[in-house]
Order: structure tokens, then sequence, then C-alpha cells
């Protein structure tokens, strides 16, 4: 019996075990999000969130200021609201919009933040007023082939006017 | 009074393809009996004690133990037939992976369900009794010498006192001490535990020492059988030739 | 002999050969079957040997981690530059996290650690089996009243489909890695992102229906490697033989059974 080949074998099968332990480990944390220490909550409202799912990336000025803690569904209102966790260096003005945005045509949603021009800053637990979701590709593809009167399909709304249904602003 | 034969084969053929190894063989021992089957290379010998093993099945015939027919039986009957015998392999056949001690135990162990400890220990008393150092007992079939692992093989063999012992070859392959050596082991363990043993050779030496009586086997049948003193002394042609070392004579070589 | 008979001994012989092999094929299936079946039966009732058993799982299962590991994070790592190339065709590239995982999970993952597999296990199992055959220990085994099928087959059998299950959890794991590896260093995808849609994208029965087709291919791994080895007659050349034998057969019935079963589960989900 060769004891070192064996030693050796057990050895690399523990860290293939150590390895794979770890990044499932790694992979199932991220899922509820880590958050940087003293980083501050703030919450917005989009009437389409798309495929924004928390870890999702949150930036301002294409810099990553934060990421999305949650996305769950308002009842009364049926907004979709994304909790952001955002940096503790970085403050944003109040009047602030949120946009849902994304990389490619395909999945990759986002937040993009344009900083407003109010003197005051969001504090922890507000909310950013100005908000534009995400934008239904197919939808539009499908108003252009087939154009219907009136707004197109599954445009976003600034929250909070539900009824209103308004043309998407150029993107 | 004639008693009932230990084992006895009737009338036994075993086939390969066409050539017929065992024709009509018909050969008996007595309780507590030693006999040892000679005969040329490929006549049959190792066949002779698989077919009474079970390990091959024979084309016509029976083989008796005790006076019952043991062809055919279903692998359970079998298994409660093998706690009564003990066979010692032509290569001892110990198992590479087990130390020797798990060998020479190996029915205690997993058929007969004893405890490891009383296993390890009845396993050392059956490797004194072979002549080997029970440091031997933890180490491997494959650090042992030719001569050391037919001990263990031996060991392994008798450990459960059977009444029936089986010899393939035992002592091919040793040099002509240790070749003593193991002769002097057989015929001692035969005697201490009063078996029937059944041994095949082509070493007349060791055929002298363990065997009571010897049957020559030629062609699928017994051309003679006699006691064992009567080997050197006998006018059978097959014998003489045998024993004289002759190239020519009713022997013609085929195989 | 005269030309024409020449010939048709030319035409018949080949034939006969074909003939020959056929029916020496369709006994093996059937021999094949006969030994499955009595050595499931050996594994699924007692007596067992539980140390035998130990002694498969660690052989089998753990010492089989570190091929089974580099196969897995290569095998994602090329994945997923592959599928991104391919996506970015479509202008497709965000999805490549989600085929990728897919494609480890219900295929690649099972698929590769069973070849692997074959090619390790199957093929020391044959030599093992084969050359205590050679020296006559099954035989010796029989005689000292223990089933060769209840100490050496049955174990094997349920090392086999209890461990490349989990042999292929683990290439799963370390595939996906691999692909995330690759996405986030070489192609600037967010760590999170990527498996944040792995997770979301994926559904359990993608898992375990590879986890399914892994114990099927760790059946018929150890099941080809103690047949050649248990068969195997002629001395080392025969042992050698079998060796061979067990990797090839093992090797295209893990092909053929995959194929089927990827058929199955399409048509069920």
């Amino acid at each position: 019996m060769a004891l070192r080949e064996q030693w050796a074998e057990t050895a690399m099968g523990v860290v293939v075990l150590a390895l794979a332990g770890g990044f499932l480990t790694y992979s199932l944390s991220v899922g509820g999000v880590s958050t940087k220490r003293g980083a501050y909550e703030i919450s917005a409202k989009f009437g389409e969130a798309g495929s924004l799912a928390p870890g999702a990336a949150v930036s301002v000025a294409g810099v990553k200021v934060g990421t999305v803690s949650q996305v769950t569904l308002e009842p009364k209102t049926y907004l979709a609201v994304a909790k952001l966790s955002i940096d503790p260096t970085v403050k944003l003005p109040a009047d602030s919009t949120a946009k849902i945005t994304s990389d490619g045509l395909l999945g990759g949603a986002h937040i993009a933040i344009a900083p407003g021009a109010s003197l005051e800053d969001l504090k922890p637990g507000g909310e950013i007023e100005n908000t534009q979701g995400a934008v239904d590709i197919f939808g539009l593809i499908g108003s252009v082939i087939r154009p219907q009167g009136g707004g197109s399909g599954g445009a976003s709304e600034a929250a909070p006017a539900p009824s209103a249904s308004q043309p998407a602003e150029s993107y | 009074m004639t008693q009932t034969p230990k084992l006895a084969w009737k009338g036994v053929t075993k086939r390969f393809g066409e050539r017929a190894v065992l024709d009509g063989l018909d050969l008996s021992v007595a309780p507590g009996r030693s006999l040892v089957i000679i005969g040329g290379s490929g006549q049959g010998k190792s066949v002779t004690i698989k077919t009474a093993l079970g390990l091959m099945r024979p084309e016509a015939g029976q083989i008796e133990l005790d006076g019952e027919n043991i062809v055919g039986l279903s692998e359970s009957q079998r298994r409660k037939l093998f706690s009564r015998i003990g066979v010692l392999f032509q290569g001892a056949a110990l198992f590479d992976s087990l130390s020797i001690w798990e060998n020479v135990a190996f029915r205690l162990l997993n058929a007969d369900g004893v405890p490891r400890k009383e296993a390890r220990a009845r396993a050392i008393e059956a490797l004194e009794q072979v002549r080997l150092d029970p440091a031997v007992a933890d180490r491997f079939p494959s650090e042992l010498s030719g001569g050391m692992q037919k001990r263990a093989g031996l060991a392994r063999a008798v450990v459960a006192r059977p009444e029936i012992l089986f010899f393939d070859e035992p002592t091919t392959g040793l040099d002509p001490i240790t070749a003593a050596a193991i002769n002097e082991l057989i015929s001692h363990q035969v005697r201490r535990l009063g078996s029937t043993a059944i041994s095949i050779t082509h070493d007349l030496a060791s055929a002298q020492t363990i065997g009571d009586e010897i049957a020559m086997l030629h062609g699928g049948k017994i051309v003679w059988r006699g006691p064992a003193a009567e080997l050197r002394t006998t006018d059978n042609p097959y014998v003489r030739q045998f024993v004289e070392g002759r190239a020519d004579g009713p022997i013609a070589h085929t195989a | 002999m005269t030309a024409g008979e020449a010939a048709r001994k030319v035409a018949v012989n080949p034939i006969q050969a074909l003939g020959r092999s056929t029916l020496a094929a369709i006994r093996m299936v059937g021999s094949v079957g006969v030994f499955a079946a009595r050595g499931t039966a050996a594994a699924l009732s007692p007596p067992w040997f539980p140390g035998q058993l130990l002694r498969q799982f660690m052989a089998i299962g753990f010492f089989s981690l570190p091929v089974v590991g580099l196969t897995a994070v290569f095998t994602g790592a090329a994945l997923a530059l592959n599928i991104f190339t391919g996506g970015g065709r479509f202008n497709a590239e965000q999805v490549m996290p989600q085929i990728v995982a897919l494609g480890i999970t219900r295929e690649l993952g099972p698929v590769l650690a069973a070849l692997m597999l074959a090619g390790r296990v199957s093929a020391a199992i044959a030599a093992e089996i084969g050359a205590m055959r050679a020296t006559e220990q099954i035989d010796a085994m029989r005689t000292l009243s223990t089933d060769p099928f209840r100490y050496l087959v049955g174990p094997r059998l349920l090392a086999g489909v209890l461990m490349l299950p989990l042999l292929t959890a683990v290439a799963d794991t370390i595939g996906v890695a691999g692909g995330w590896l690759v996405a986030t260093r070489v192609l600037e995808f967010n760590p999170t992102v990527y498996i944040r849609n792995t997770i979301d994208f994926l559904e359990s029965w993608d898992i375990v229906s590879g986890l399914i087709k892994a114990a099927v291919f760790g059946f018929i791994v150890a099941l080809m490697g103690c047949y050649h080895g248990y068969n195997a007659s002629g001395g080392a050349r025969g042992v050698g033989r079998a060796t061979t034998h067990a990797v090839v057969s093992s090797a295209i019935l893990i092909f053929a059974s995959d194929y089927l079963l990827t058929t199955f589960f399409t048509h069920m989900s």
C-alpha cells in the first residue's frame, strides 16, 4: 500500500470538496445580499421591475454605488418596490431619478441614478420619487410593427400615478 | 464391513469442447484416509477436484459425499457444504487486499459471523500450527514468499477444522526444502484433525509423504490404485513410466 | 479449388462471421443481464458486507473527486466562453450564465463525471476482479462459504449508484464555478448578478434529472467493471482485455443511455 500516494489523494479530495463547498456557500449567501458595513437603505417604486433582481448594481454616472437588496410588490398600489443599499460615503440629492436599465437586450437589469439639483440629501429610509421602470422591448417592437392608437404597450409610468399611461421617454 | 466412502466419484464425465478430460471416472476415499491423485500435466487432476467442489459441473455421473449426491446443488446448499471442507489452492489464492490474519479468518469473519477479536486469535493459533510467526499476521500476501503464502493458505484451509481437505499441487513451484516442510505440515494437520484428505500432485516425494493411498489418473480414468508404499514396486506400466520419468512408454505426451 | 469455388468461399465467410458475432453480441447482452440481476439482488438483500461497501465508497467516490473536479472546472470555463461567443451573435451574451448552468447540470456534469469514472473506476474494478479470477481467489472465496456476488459485486454496484450522483453534484458546483471565474475575470460579468441569474434560472428538475442520469451511469460503470473482470480468462492478457472491454463498453452504454434518458426527461418536462 503506497501510503504517501493515499495521503496525497486524500488531501486532493478534501481540497476539491472544500472548493466546491466554498463556492456553494458563497453562491447561496449572495441570495441574501451582503451589505457594505454602514450602508444606508433607500427605496424606489416602479411600475415595471423587468428582470431587476436583488444583487443588481446601483450606479451613478456609471459608477457602482450600491446594490439592490430587495424587490417586492406593494399590495395596494401594485408597484414594484426596490430597496437599494447605498454606500455610506455617497449622498444623493432628494430629487434624484432612478431608472431601471440594462446592458444588453436581454437580462442584466440594474438601476442607474441620475442625481437631481436639490440641496437636501436623501436620508436613510427615504424614497426616490422620480422613477422610470424597465422598458418592455418586445412590446415596443410590436407597437412599431403594428402601431396602435395611443401609447405603446407596457410603457413605464412615473410613480405614484398608476392610472396615466405615458409613452416611454427616449431611452 | 464396508463403510460408506467419505467422498466418491461415480462415472464422472467432464468435457471441454470435444475433449473428455474425465471419462467415466470412478474413485472413492474412505473416511479419515489420505488419497493422492497423480498423473501427467493436463490429465484432469485439477478438474477432478473442481467437480467435487462444485466449481465445475460434470456432464455425467455423480459425486457422493457421505453417500449423498452433491452434483447440481444450489449455491446456498453448497455454501453449507463448504463449511465442512477446506481447500488449499495451487497458488494459495490468498486475497491480496486483506492482511494474512484476515485471510486465514476469512470464513470466520464473513460466513460464520465470528467477532473480529476472537477471529484474529483463532487465526494466529492456526498460523502457529503451520509454523508461521504471529508477526506475519498483519502483513499482506504480496509481502510473503511463495512458501509462506502456502502455509498461510494451509492455515486458512484448516482454521475451521474441516472434515475434508483438498490440496491442489501443494508443493509446485517450491524448492525441495520448503516442499518437504509443506508436505510434513500437511500430513501433520491431516492426522491432527482426522480429516479425509484428497491431494493432487505430480511430485512423487510429496505423494508418498502425504498419502496413505495413491491413484493414477490417465485418459480420464484411474489406471492404478494402491497403498503409497507400492508406488515404486508395482508393475503397472503407466505408473512405472511416471515413476521412472521416462519420455517414452504408454503415456504419450499430448499435453 | 477453382476460381468460382474460391469466390464463393470468400462471399460466405464474411456473412458467417457477421452472423456469428451478432449471435455472440446477443448472447452477451443476455449474459450481462443475468449478471446484473444477480449483482443487484446481492446488493439489495442481506447478508451485506458493510466493510467492503465503505471501502468501495472511498475508492469509487472520494478518490475520484480530484479527477472529477479538474474535469468540471475546465469544462465549465470553456463552455462559458463558447456560449458567450454564441450568445454574442444574437446580442444575447447576458443569458450565458443560465445556458451554461443548464448545460452543466443536465448534461455535461453527469456525462463527463461518468466518463472519467469509466476510465478510472471501471478499469480498476475489471483489473482487480480479473486478477482475482486468474489467481483462483474467486473460487477460493466460494469454498470459504462466501458468495463473490455479495462480497465483490454488490458493494461495487451500490457504491457506483450512490457515489456518482454525489460526484456529479460536486461536478455541477465546480463547473458553474469555472464558468463564473471566466465570466467575472475575463468577460466582465458582475459576480453577484451571474450567480443570482444562475440560481433564479435553474429549476430543481434540471439538477435532479442530472443526478438520476448519474445514478444510472454509476451502475453501468460498476457493472461493466465487475462483469468483464469476473469473466476474464487467459491469465494476464485476459485481465488486460477485460480492462479494455470494461472501459469501452462503459463509455458506449453511458452515451446510449444518456440519449435515452435525455429524450425521456425532455418529454416529461
